[in-house]
């Protein structure tokens, strides 16, 4: 076996550990689902318990045939992604209080950025972007956007 | 039955000013539907307020409204095929052959055979409810929980076909949708399950949140990685038409679908994402012989296209002749009707023959407007695609948080859109599909919350599920699915070992 078929296969049995482990905490959750009354015999726990025991079933057979994966990023592409979801999480937290046109024209630049653009075009692909979407789904639409000190 | 309330109909629809209303709604439904944010209902529910205000007597209201609604579903298609994502729930199919076909240049191509076929999907809807209106809405009054559990597990059945070389992992595409649906609160018991005391969870994962996250955000994360490796290139785009011979081809799969998807629209509950997803898993069943459905097969394209706008259709039904909507967005259309103080039912035919003719006549003009209007319409759209990819894909982001954050108003539901996200993204690494997943989420909650009110209803007798000639029927389609063609499959190969051997 090459070494790249060892590692999708390593890679692959992980994934079915994490998807039993998964079904183990679900079907324990679903286990201790609080409730006074149903009106079936079935109950609000039936449907998960199934399904947890369907999950770590399957994760079993995946594990004994883990198949092929797709090749991973290397460093600079996991710090590529990592950059995106961080900003892009910052952003949308900051939204309630910068408001949404600042809290986009930071994130529409980063990623204008991470795809090639260098920082005046980021800079103005952001800021445009930001008001263009501000505009169309805030007066136009009549949209509920997040209002910041400046307004918008 | 007579159908003088169509030849009444055709007058009213005609006029001049309802004709200019049908085409402004059919305009407005269809940039409604690309934008995944806003969605028929909310557009409807926009619009209702001004229509009414505005004096504009009944039918002309119900027919703005109707072409609202039918254009956002030729409208949904449009992001699903060149960005992939998806306008609204029904447009989500659309996606897995769509963007592929969008990805290899072929944007014109994919926008316009899903206009067709949609057309296609339309009028034919429009013909069966034009005749059959009052006897389907006599059948969907019959289906009651059992009925549509066996009816899921039909759709379920029809998942087989999306069962790859690798089984395990479309199994369990399937049970991760399914365990979505459980979030949330217990409509049976009123527990609330695996909310874990987050106030955004008690409404469970929201359809839109899920398949923007699976989507759009894995999507992006996948672009990203090809632009550190150098490998994303601009996309090209021919502006190539289909030919007759493929508008041909396409023919047959849209009448499947437009089977299904009407049936599937005339009972309430259900709605045109379930019509267009089992759509998709029967055509895939009968017709991909070659293992191209999902890597932009002209068929994988039309079949839920035409069914999300025959389900559209035939959600009018049960709403016109029972006044019970057979989806969100004809809700607020009986709170139209309501609201001109019209009462639904049977009688409604006799009684409004100008308010139902004239809906049902706008809909014959208004699917051909939307044809005529979408085609040309292709290649302005296409060109969207030669946007460089720094334009391209901060709009793809900005549309995503924006279509959860203003249905939501949550920034909470947002963070779990790009959860969702990361998640696509490691379940893509690993070769899983998107759709099983979704197909799970789509049918999960409606099969549940009918297994367990059919056992409720016979105090725990499983025999309810057999009780009725209904679900006799649709447990015999649900066991031919699986089996017929597997036996069509070893007949095909014992009659080519015979030619062999001869």
């Amino acid at each position: 076996m090459s070494d790249l078929a060892q590692r999708q296969r390593r890679i692959g049995r992980i994934a079915a550990a994490v998807l039993m482990a998964f079904a183990v905490f679900y079907g324990t959750f679903g286990l201790m689902i609080e409730y006074s009354f149903s009106s079936d015999p079935i109950g609000p726990r039936g449907f998960p318990a199934g399904l947890a025991v369907a999950l770590f079933a399957l994760g079993a057979w995946y594990w004994l045939v883990p198949g092929s994966t797709e090749e991973w990023p290397e460093q600079e592409g996991r710090i590529a992604a990592l950059t995106f979801l961080v900003v892009s999480a910052a952003c949308v937290l900051a939204m309630d209080w910068i408001g949404f046109v600042p809290a986009m024209l930071v994130l529409m630049t980063v990623i204008a950025r991470l795809f090639g653009a260098n920082w005046t075009l980021a800079l103005v692909n952001g800021a445009g972007q930001a008001l263009l979407w501000w505009l169309m789904f805030g007066p136009l639409l009549g949209g509920t956007l997040p209002k910041g000190p400046l307004g918008f | 039955m007579s159908f003088d309330f169509l030849w009444q109909g055709m007058g009213v629809a005609l006029m001049p000013q309802n004709l200019l209303i049908g085409l402004v709604g059919c305009f407005l439904g269809t940039i409604i539907g690309c934008l995944p944010a806003i969605g028929p209902i909310n557009g409807i529910a926009l619009l209702l307020p001004i229509a009414y205000t505005s004096g504009l007597p009944a039918e002309s209201a119900l027919i703005l409204l109707a072409a609202v609604y039918y254009g956002a579903e030729y409208g949904g298609r449009i992001s699903s095929i060149l960005l992939n994502v998806p306008g609204d729930a029904g447009a989500v199919m659309t996606a897995v052959d769509g963007y592929p076909m969008a990805r290899r240049g072929e944007a014109a191509k994919a926008l316009a055979i899903s206009g067709i076929s949609s057309f296609y999907g339309g009028m034919i809807a429009v013909v069966a409810m034009t005749f059959l209106a009052v006897p389907l809405s006599l059948l969907a009054i019959k289906f009651g929980p059992a009925e549509y559990f066996v009816l899921m597990v039909f759709a379920f059945a029809t998942l087989g076909s999306m069962v790859g070389h690798e089984p395990v992992k479309t199994l369990l595409g399937c049970v991760l949708g399914l365990m979505l649906t459980t979030i949330g609160l217990d409509a049976t018991s009123g527990a609330y399950r695996f909310t874990f005391d987050q106030p955004e969870l008690h409404d469970g994962i929201e359809f839109i949140i899920l398949v923007i996250g699976l989507f759009s955000i894995s999507e992006v994360l996948l672009m990203l990685e090809s632009q550190v490796k150098g490998t994303l290139k601009p996309l090209a785009v021919t502006g190539s038409y289909p030919s007759w011979a493929e508008i041909r081809h396409i023919w047959w799969p849209s009448v499947r679908a437009t089977a299904i998807g009407f049936t599937i629209g005339v009972l309430p509950g259900t709605g045109a994402s379930v019509a267009s997803a089992v759509s998709y898993t029967t055509e895939k069943r009968l017709s991909d012989k070659e293992g191209t459905f999902g890597k932009g097969d002209i068929r994988g394209l039309a079949a839920p296209e035409a069914a999300n706008n025959a389900a559209a259709t035939g959600a009018f039904v049960p709403m016109l002749t029972l006044g019970v909507p057979g989806s969100g967005t004809t809700a607020v259309m009986l709170g139209a009707l309501m609201l001109y103080n019209i009462q639904p039912g049977p009688q409604l035919f006799v009684e409004q023959p100008k308010l139902v003719g004239g809906l049902i006549a706008s809909m014959y003009i208004g699917n051909i407007l939307l044809l005529i209007m979408n085609l040309p319409m292709v290649q302005l759209f296409a060109r969207m695609l030669l946007m460089p990819n720094w334009i391209l894909i901060p709009g793809i982001t900005a549309l995503s948080i924006l279509g959860v954050y203003t249905a939501y108003s949550s920034v909470m539901s947002v963070l779990i859109m790009f959860g969702i996200g990361i998640v696509g993204y490691l379940l893509r690494k690993l070769g899983f599909d998107m759709a099983p997943i979704v197909l799970g989420f789509v049918l999960g909650k409606v099969m549940e919350v009918n297994f367990r009110n059919a056992l409720a209803l016979s105090g725990g007798e499983f025999g309810i599920f057999f009780s009725s000639t209904l679900s006799i029927i649709l447990w015999i389609m649900a066991v031919a699915i699986v089996l017929v063609p597997i036996w069509l499959r070893r007949r095909q190969a014992a009659r080519a070992a015979a030619g062999q051997t001869a």
